[in-house]
This record gives structure tokens, C-alpha cells and sequence, in this order.
């Protein structure tokens, strides 16, 4: 579904991703982990188009998606994407935030696009947040509504950019929860985490980054079990 | 004790100000219409050039800049005299009332370009990225993400702004409009007395307080909701 071929990302003279190949299938959960300024959320980034590649090409259904004549925002219609520091919309309740972009961008209609808002929201489990205005929410809250108003626009796929490292600690068991089931439903998803049980729980695949590139790559529960390369044995080492 | 008596009868003599209060108010009512319509105007002059300004769209970020500087660097008396004197000489002829809007609205435009440019600039560049992940075009992301965030926050300044117009629009009077500043002087020298000048300025007071309360009470409100 997604295929990555020799990425690179330079900025300035910092080379961030020095030639990623990764393919992503229909369905998998692809659970990226690695040190920090390992090129994980550029990696997530570049695949949604926030950040132009410096060369390389990425896939998505067989389309290129990094040549000129895209048209971005169809692409990103079909990428949903969550980030670290939620970015809600201040100004506009949960429900809003939820049903701004199926109003203005698929041109629902108005009570359609409220009736599935309210049904996102409730399988967030925020039934009784649904009028409340952001800066009424706790981070755990406003991270589930960020992923409701991602899953609106019923993307393909969704990028999950360290959703949970703003979180206190308590918080982060109810943003997982969510993300569990959306894997189970099937959800084609890219995590960069830093939470190594989630990562073993519901990835399917991993791939383990360090300084811009891949160094291990394989089944969720293999490298946890079996790490080859000795930089991924040590990262695991260090954080299990 | 001389000088307080004459002061009162130069100053603050009431007969002299009950005379004149009818003329004052109709200049008022001018120096209300100049500076709401220059207001209007200036505002629609300034969300465009901002939008300009933060999109750096090349040629015209370059020009946009030219006006700011162009404008805020020079006194708006030269601006007014400018449009209304010099302009004839190249075939623009513009009576009075339109010259002076015409002024004080690129001139009012001119600040108001930088405090929405300003306002755009302090909303988080996450408000934007979400909302181009949504598949938003940078038109609607803007539309309905980030200028909704940046009226809120620009209304205190956008205020003080008026406030300060509707002051600067007394300098309308070196073109003959009959504002209130300009009525008020010449009632003092039908009367030979200054009394319609504190009369003027009460005017001016009870115009801009309304605003300039209304400033402060934004301010906190703001400051309280985090937005």
C-alpha cells in the first residue's frame, strides 16, 4: 500500500533520512522505534507531505506521490495523521473539530457529517465531551478527538507521530486502548512510539531507525525476542 | 484667584459651549463616519496585504513591504496633503471627503497589514499542519483555522488602532473637512473663545472610552481562556 524507495531528507546540511526503503501492506501495523533524531517523525512527515523529500520517491497504491503534478491534499484526504502535541482547533468544540474537515473538504452534508462525528466520538469514548471546547479536555481527551478528526475523512491509512509523549503517564493507557482497537478493525497504521509494550502488543512489523536509516526490520515480536543488529540490541536493552 | 476665574470663563464657560454643542456634534458625527468608513476600508486593505505577507507570494511581498514602510515611516498630515494636493498634478483630481477616506484608509491599512500579519504569525504552526493533514488547501485551512484564531487575538490591537484613527482624523481638517476638530476651532474664533475646544475634547472622550474600555476587557478575557 505504501512503498518507500531510497528516501533522503536534508535540512540544510543535516541529512535526517539517508536512503529509507520500506514497504507497507494493506492492514499492517508498522511500528517505528529508535532513538531521538533518528529521522522517525521526518519519515512519518515526508510520507504525508509536510515535508518534501530531497530526493527518493514514496508510493502509495502504486502512485508517486512525491512527483510535481500531485495534488497533496487529495493525498493527504486519504492519509489520516495524528501528531505529539495534538493541535486541535481552539476555537471549535470536540464535534467541530471532528466534522470541519468532511464539511469543508468531501462536502458532507451538514447532519451526515455530525451523525458520524458523534459516532467517532462515542467509540472514543468521549460520549460526554462531544460540545466541550478543547481547552476543557485533559491530554488523553484531546488526543482521542484528534484521532476521531483524523478517522473522519476515513482515511486509508493513518500515521501516529509519537501520539502519546505529551501525555502524563496515567493518560496514556485510554490513547492506546483507542489505537488497539483501531488495529484490530483492520486499520492500515504507521506508529512512531516510544511505548516498547504497545509497539510488541500491536505491531505486526517493526522497523528499528537510528541516524536516518533502517537497521532493523522485521516481525514486532522477533526483533523484541531476537535483535540482530547490535544498535537495536542495545536501544532495546536500554529501554526494556 | 483671578487666574482660576479667568480660566473658567476661557476655557470652561458654559453658555459659550451650549451654543456651540450643536455645531460640535454634527463635526463628531463627521470625525464618526471619516474614520469608521477609513476603518473599514483600511481593514480590508490590511487582511490582504498580511495574507500577502505571510504567503511571501514574490513580487507583491516586495511591494506590501514598500507600502508598510512607505506609509508607517511618514507623517499622515504629508500622506493627506499628498493625495489631496499633488495628486491633481497627475490628473487625479479627488474632492475633499474621498481624498481624506482615501488617506486615512491606506494609512490606517498600512498598520493594520502588520498587526494581522502579527496575529497570523502567533498561531501555532501545528494549527496549520493539522489542518493541510486533513486535506485542507491552504485557502480553506486559512479560512477556517487560523483567521478565525487571529480575529480573536487581533480585536485589542485592531481597536487601539481605531482609536488612534479616529484621533488622527482631526488632521483632515488641513483639507477643509468639517470634522470636529476643525469645527471646534472655528467656532472658538466666531466666538473668541476656547471653551468649544474642551467641549471637542469631551466629545473625543466619550467616542474612544467606549473602545478603549473595551480593549482592556478583551485583554483579560483573553488572557484568561488561553486561546
Amino acid at each position: 500500500m505504501i512503498k518507500i524507495v531510497n528516501l533522503h531528507k536534508k535540512f540544510g546540511t543535516l541529512e535526517v533520512l539517508k536512503g529509507v526503503n520500506l514497504e507497507v501492506n494493506k492492514g499492517e501495523v508498522m511500528v517505528i522505534i529508535g532513538p531521538s533524531g533518528s529521522g522517525k517523525s521526518t519519515l512519518l512527515r515526508c510520507i504525508n507531505l509536510l515535508e518534501k523529500p530531497t530526493s527518493g520517491q514514496i508510493f502509495f497504491d502504486g502512485e508517486d506521490i512525491t512527483a510535481k503534478k500531485v495534488n497533496k491534499n487529495l493525498v493527504r484526504q486519504r492519509l489520516g495523521m495524528v501528531f505529539q502535541s495534538f493541535n486541535l482547533f481552539p476555537h471549535m468544540t470536540a464535534l467541530g473539530n471532528v466534522t470541519i474537515a468532511p464539511l469543508q473538504v468531501l462536502k458532507m452534508k451538514k447532519d451526515e457529517a455530525k451523525k458520524r462525528g458523534v459516532e467517532l466520538l462515542i467509540k472514543v469514548g468521549l460520549k460526554d465531551k462531544i460540545d466541550v471546547y478543547p481547552n476543557q479536555l485533559s491530554g488523553g481527551q484531546k488526543q482521542r478527538v484528534a484521532i476521531a478528526r483524523a478517522l473522519a475523512m476515513n482515511p486509508e491509512a493513518m500515521l501516529f507521530d509519537e501520539v502519546t509523549s505529551a501525555l502524563d503517564p496515567e493518560l496514556v493507557k485510554e490513547v492506546l486502548d483507542v489505537m488497539k482497537d483501531l488495529a484490530k478493525s483492520g486499520m492500515t497504521m504507521l506508529v512512531v512510539t516510544h511505548e516498547m509494550g504497545f509497539a510488541r502488543e500491536v505491531g505486526s512489523h517493526l522497523i528499528f531507525m537510528d541516524e536516518g536509516q533502517i537497521l532493523e526490520e522485521g516481525r514486532a515480536a522477533d526483533i523484541f525476542d531476537n535483535p540482530q543488529h547490535p544498535r537495536a540490541k542495545a536501544f532495546l536493552d536500554a529501554v526494556l | 484667584m483671578q487666574g482660576l476665574t479667568d480660566l473658567v470663563d476661557k476655557y470652561f464657560s458654559l453658555p459659550v459651549i451650549k451654543e456651540v454643542l450643536p455645531y460640535l456634534l454634527k463635526g463628531a458625527l463627521f470625525t464618526i463616519l471619516f474614520s469608521a468608513a477609513s476603518e473599514i476600508i483600511g481593514i480590508i486593505i490590511g487582511l490582504l496585504t498580511s495574507i500577502v505577507r505571510v504567503t511571501r507570494i514574490k513580487v507583491l511581498n516586495h511591494l506590501a513591504i514598500v507600502y508598510v514602510d512607505l506609509f508607517r515611516g511618514t507623517p499622515l498630515l504629508m500622506q493627506i496633503i499628498f493625495i489631496y494636493y499633488a495628486l491633481p498634478y497627475i490628473g487625479i483630481n479627488l474632492p475633499a471627503p474621498i481624498a481624506g477616506i482615501a488617506a486615512l484608509s491606506i494609512n490606517s491599512g498600512a498598520y493594520v497589514t502588520e498587526i494581522f500579519r502579527a496575529g497570523i504569525e502567533s498561531i501555532d504552526k501545528g494549527q496549520m499542519e493539522a489542518a493541510r493533514s486533513l486535506g485542507m488547501s491552504y485557502i480553506k485551512a486559512m479560512r477556517y483555522v487560523i483567521i478565525p484564531q487571529t480575529i480573536k487575538r487581533v480585536l485589542p490591537p485592531l481597536t487601539n488602532e481605531f482609536v488612534a484613527l479616529i484621533k488622527d482624523s482631526s488632521l483632515l481638517s488641513v483639507i477643509a473637512i468639517s470634522e470636529l476638530l476643525r469645527t471646534a476651532k472655528e467656532m472658538m474664533t466666531w466666538k473668541l473663545n476656547p471653551s468649544s475646544l474642551t467641549a471637542a475634547a469631551i466629545l473625543y472622550l466619550i467616542i474612544t472610552l467606549p473602545l478603549t474600555r473595551y480593549v482592556s476587557y478583551m485583554e483579560s478575557k483573553l488572557k484568561r481562556s488561553g486561546v
